[in-house]
């Protein structure tokens, strides 16, 4: 009698994975978003399933960088969720080019959405891979600097008048630099660092679409690694780096800028609300990164997290309803408003509500610009990316030869892309 | 099974089932990834898509064309080589301190263990403002010592690997704890002897304290290969490998190749590698204990 039970009690468990209960449909969404921004996203996914009965979306925070790792083995496993923003716009490519995403043509222009007439321009040219759409973003970004006026002033440069040629920055670079007795560096103009970036607004870049090649030792490259290294050469590069090595996070107190360490800041579209919490007193302007002769003016790269359907969502028809519904103007102006962060959308960044905050007005602009970037579509490009953060790394603090150093990666860079296609199959 | 009796059958098949959990979990969460990973070894495998055989292809490109092969290899047997012995001495240093009787023994005893449980990700935060070359209060405390210029730590790829040790000796407490036991367990009865033949303290650490202790020495330095080996956490949170790669450990590396460069096949090939270097190493050890290992009773 008591195995029969136990028996009965089994086969029950075993059955109810089985059961189709009527109800909602459970759509799973991995976020990357932590913290606050976490908060914002879980209010947006209530509201979405008080409004959607019969989709139930249900948020699962995957934290740092370990939730980007989960999602090769999700989809090695077969396990992936439904909906999921923890995929950086650099891996997108690689991705997309494994088939494991679907792609979003279809449902977008059943749902009457258009990347080409909605997304800013640097975005759109990063979530189309080999002519499909593969990802939506609900935020995007930019980067530019933030000069301290009451700084320039003391030095004797005009306070209203930025740099916008690179020799202009130097000279306003070095004109604030002061070192302590013993050596050490007490301030710092701009410390250059992204090489990444810069490489685009020396007119450069580190793929050839049309070539179908990478080129990281294009001359202009060389040409922008060799002017970042002259900051280094210029001064002790050791003091150099000892100076960075003291700089806290951007969002804290202790960031330098905010202490009035450096007097030029290298950042985005965050930097308004920081300027608010840590440093309400610094009176600041901001300018597009400066160009060189024959540079781009208002070049920025646009990275970040975007949102994907993978192959093996169960849910397709929902992930989209609800993928189509958190990139809806209302939505991403509400959730780019709360966390501070340059939307998407051209309608939304019409939006007054955006351009009362002048910093996020210029960042907006500088997002909407034709020359802004996003990453290029090549599988290897987060290799890539970490390769030339190497390259930098090894001129700037290793003092060695530019030019050497970005032929040395070129090369590396040539075998892994044949490796790659090759085992891409294309 | 020849002339077993049917409660014998019985017993060995309950001792079977009440093994099966964990003999599954095993299978399925040990042995099964471990052969995988062999086979994972000799393919291109992504992670992502089936893995497609080629044969000794990885092997070939680590030892033949990844120059950041030996360079992290390198990284690893300096932390190995140098790490492991400061860590040993430094612990085994603090135990016999806290072996002397002393009022509030236990408090020291504390204090001293505590760092050992500190997460490794906070103690790695902590330590990157301790080591920091300008504000940092080693340094700081250095430059009150007289040393004009203290060394640039993690900014300097020759200093960055000798800080991570000095941060390692800081949590030295978890071997502590092991000597100190081993300490209390020498017979009160050889000191005695030794004092009667008029040996003095260092006489009797040498000839009675140090023999006594040594499966423990063995104990500690066969977990502190192995750990160093597998040396990852405090670079990834701390350095990301720099400056210069003077940081890039071997799991780093590996690490690097199965998760940003989707090659899960070739870092099935590393970590094999790594586990054969490692194997040779303890084998290695285990060999030489021989001679110097002293198990109580036995003659040397």
């Amino acid at each position: 009698m008591k195995r029969l039970t136990l028996w009965i009690g089994l086969i029950a468990i075993a059955g109810c994975g089985r059961v189709h209960t009527e109800g909602p449909v459970e759509v799973v969404y991995w976020t990357g978003w932590s913290g606050d921004e976490f908060k914002i996203q879980k209010q947006l996914v209530e509201k979405f399933n008080s409004t959607h009965p019969h989709i139930r979306v249900r948020i699962v925070c995957q934290f740092g960088n370990a939730g980007y790792e989960k999602v090769r083995i999700a989809i090695a496993g077969n396990a992936t969720p439904d909906v999921m923003s923890t995929v950086w716009a650099d891996e997108l490519a690689g991705y997309a080019k494994r088939g494991v995403l679907l792609p979003l043509d279809e449902l977008m222009a059943r749902s009457g959405r258009s990347l080409e007439k909605e997304f800013t321009p640097g975005l759109r040219k990063s979530l189309r891979i080999d002519g499909k759409v593969y990802a939506l973003a609900v935020t995007t970004n930019t980067s530019f600097i933030v000069y301290n006026k009451q700084i320039f002033r003391e030095l004797g440069l005009d306070p209203d008048r930025p740099p916008r040629t690179v020799e202009e920055l130097d000279r306003a670079s070095d004109a604030s630099v002061s070192m302590r007795k013993d050596g050490a560096i007490q301030r710092f103009g701009y410390v250059p660092n992204n090489l990444l970036t810069w490489v685009y607004v020396f007119g450069g870049r580190w793929y050839d679409p049309k070539a179908d090649r990478v080129t990281a030792n294009d001359p202009r490259n060389v040409a922008a690694l060799k002017w970042m290294a002259d900051y280094y050469r210029r001064f002790d590069s050791q003091a150099v780096r000892r100076f960075q090595s003291t700089f806290g996070n951007d969002a804290t107190a202790q960031m330098p800028f905010f202490q009035g360490l450096i007097s030029m800041w290298a950042t985005g579209e965050w930097a308004s609300a920081f300027l608010k919490r840590y440093a309400p007193d610094i009176e600041y302007g901001y300018f597009p990164l400066p160009i060189p002769k024959g540079g781009n003016p208002e070049t920025t790269y646009c990275n970040g997290s975007v949102f994907v359907i993978p192959k093996a969502s169960r849910h397709v028809r929902e992930a989209w309803e609800f993928l189509n519904w958190l990139t809806s103007p209302e939505q991403v102006a509400y959730f780019c408003s709360k966390i501070g962060n340059v939307p998407p959308l051209l309608e939304v960044g019409d939006d007054p509500a955006f351009l009362s905050d002048p910093i996020m007005r210029f960042a907006v602009r500088l997002t909407r610009s034709e020359k802004a970037v996003g990453p290029p579509p090549i599988a290897i490009w987060p290799t890539y990316t970490r390769e030339i953060a190497r390259a930098e790394e090894a001129v700037l603090a290793g003092r060695r030869d530019p030019k050497v150093v970005l032929d040395n990666l070129q090369a590396r860079m040539e075998k892994e892309y044949r490796r790659s296609k090759a085992e891409l199959g294309q | 099974m020849i002339g077993r009796t049917a409660s014998e059958r019985a017993y060995s098949r309950n001792g079977v089932l009440f093994a099966l959990p964990w003999l599954i979990g095993f299978s399925a969460f040990f042995a099964y990834p471990i052969l995988a990973s062999l086979y994972f070894s000799f393919c291109n495998f992504d992670g992502v898509r089936p893995p497609q055989w080629i044969g000794l292809g990885n092997y070939r490109e680590l030892f033949l064309e990844d120059d950041l092969f030996f360079k992290s290899l390198g990284n690893t047997l300096f932390m190995v080589a140098f790490g492991v012995p400061t860590s040993i001495c430094f612990g085994l240093g603090i135990a016999l301190l806290l072996n002397q009787k002393v009022k509030g023994m236990a408090i020291y005893r504390t204090v001293y263990y505590l760092p050992s449980i500190t997460p490794v990700v906070a103690t790695s935060i902590l330590w990157l403002w301790l080591l920091n070359p300008q504000a940092g209060l080693i340094n700081l405390a250095l430059q009150h010592l007289g040393v004009a210029n203290p060394p640039g730590w993690l900014t300097d790829p020759a200093w960055a690997k000798p800080g991570l040790i000095l941060m390692g000796v800081w949590g030295a407490g978890g071997g502590m704890v092991i000597y100190l036991a081993a300490l209390q367990n020498v017979p009160a009865a050889l000191y005695e002897a030794a004092a009667l033949d008029g040996a003095g303290m260092v006489s009797q650490f040498r000839n009675v304290t140090l023999p006594m202790i040594t499966p423990v020495i063995l104990f500690n330095l066969i977990m502190g290969l192995i750990g160093s080996f597998q040396y990852f956490t405090e670079a990834y949170v701390m350095t990301h490998g720099g400056p210069e790669d003077a940081t890039l450990f071997y799991s780093l590396h590996l690490f690097n190749k199965a998760f940003f460069d989707f090659r899960m096949g070739y870092a099935s090939a590393m970590a094999w590698v790594l586990f054969l270097v490692t194997l040779a190493c303890a084998v290695a050890v285990f060999k030489s204990s021989i001679k110097w290992v002293y198990y109580g009773g036995d003659l040397r």
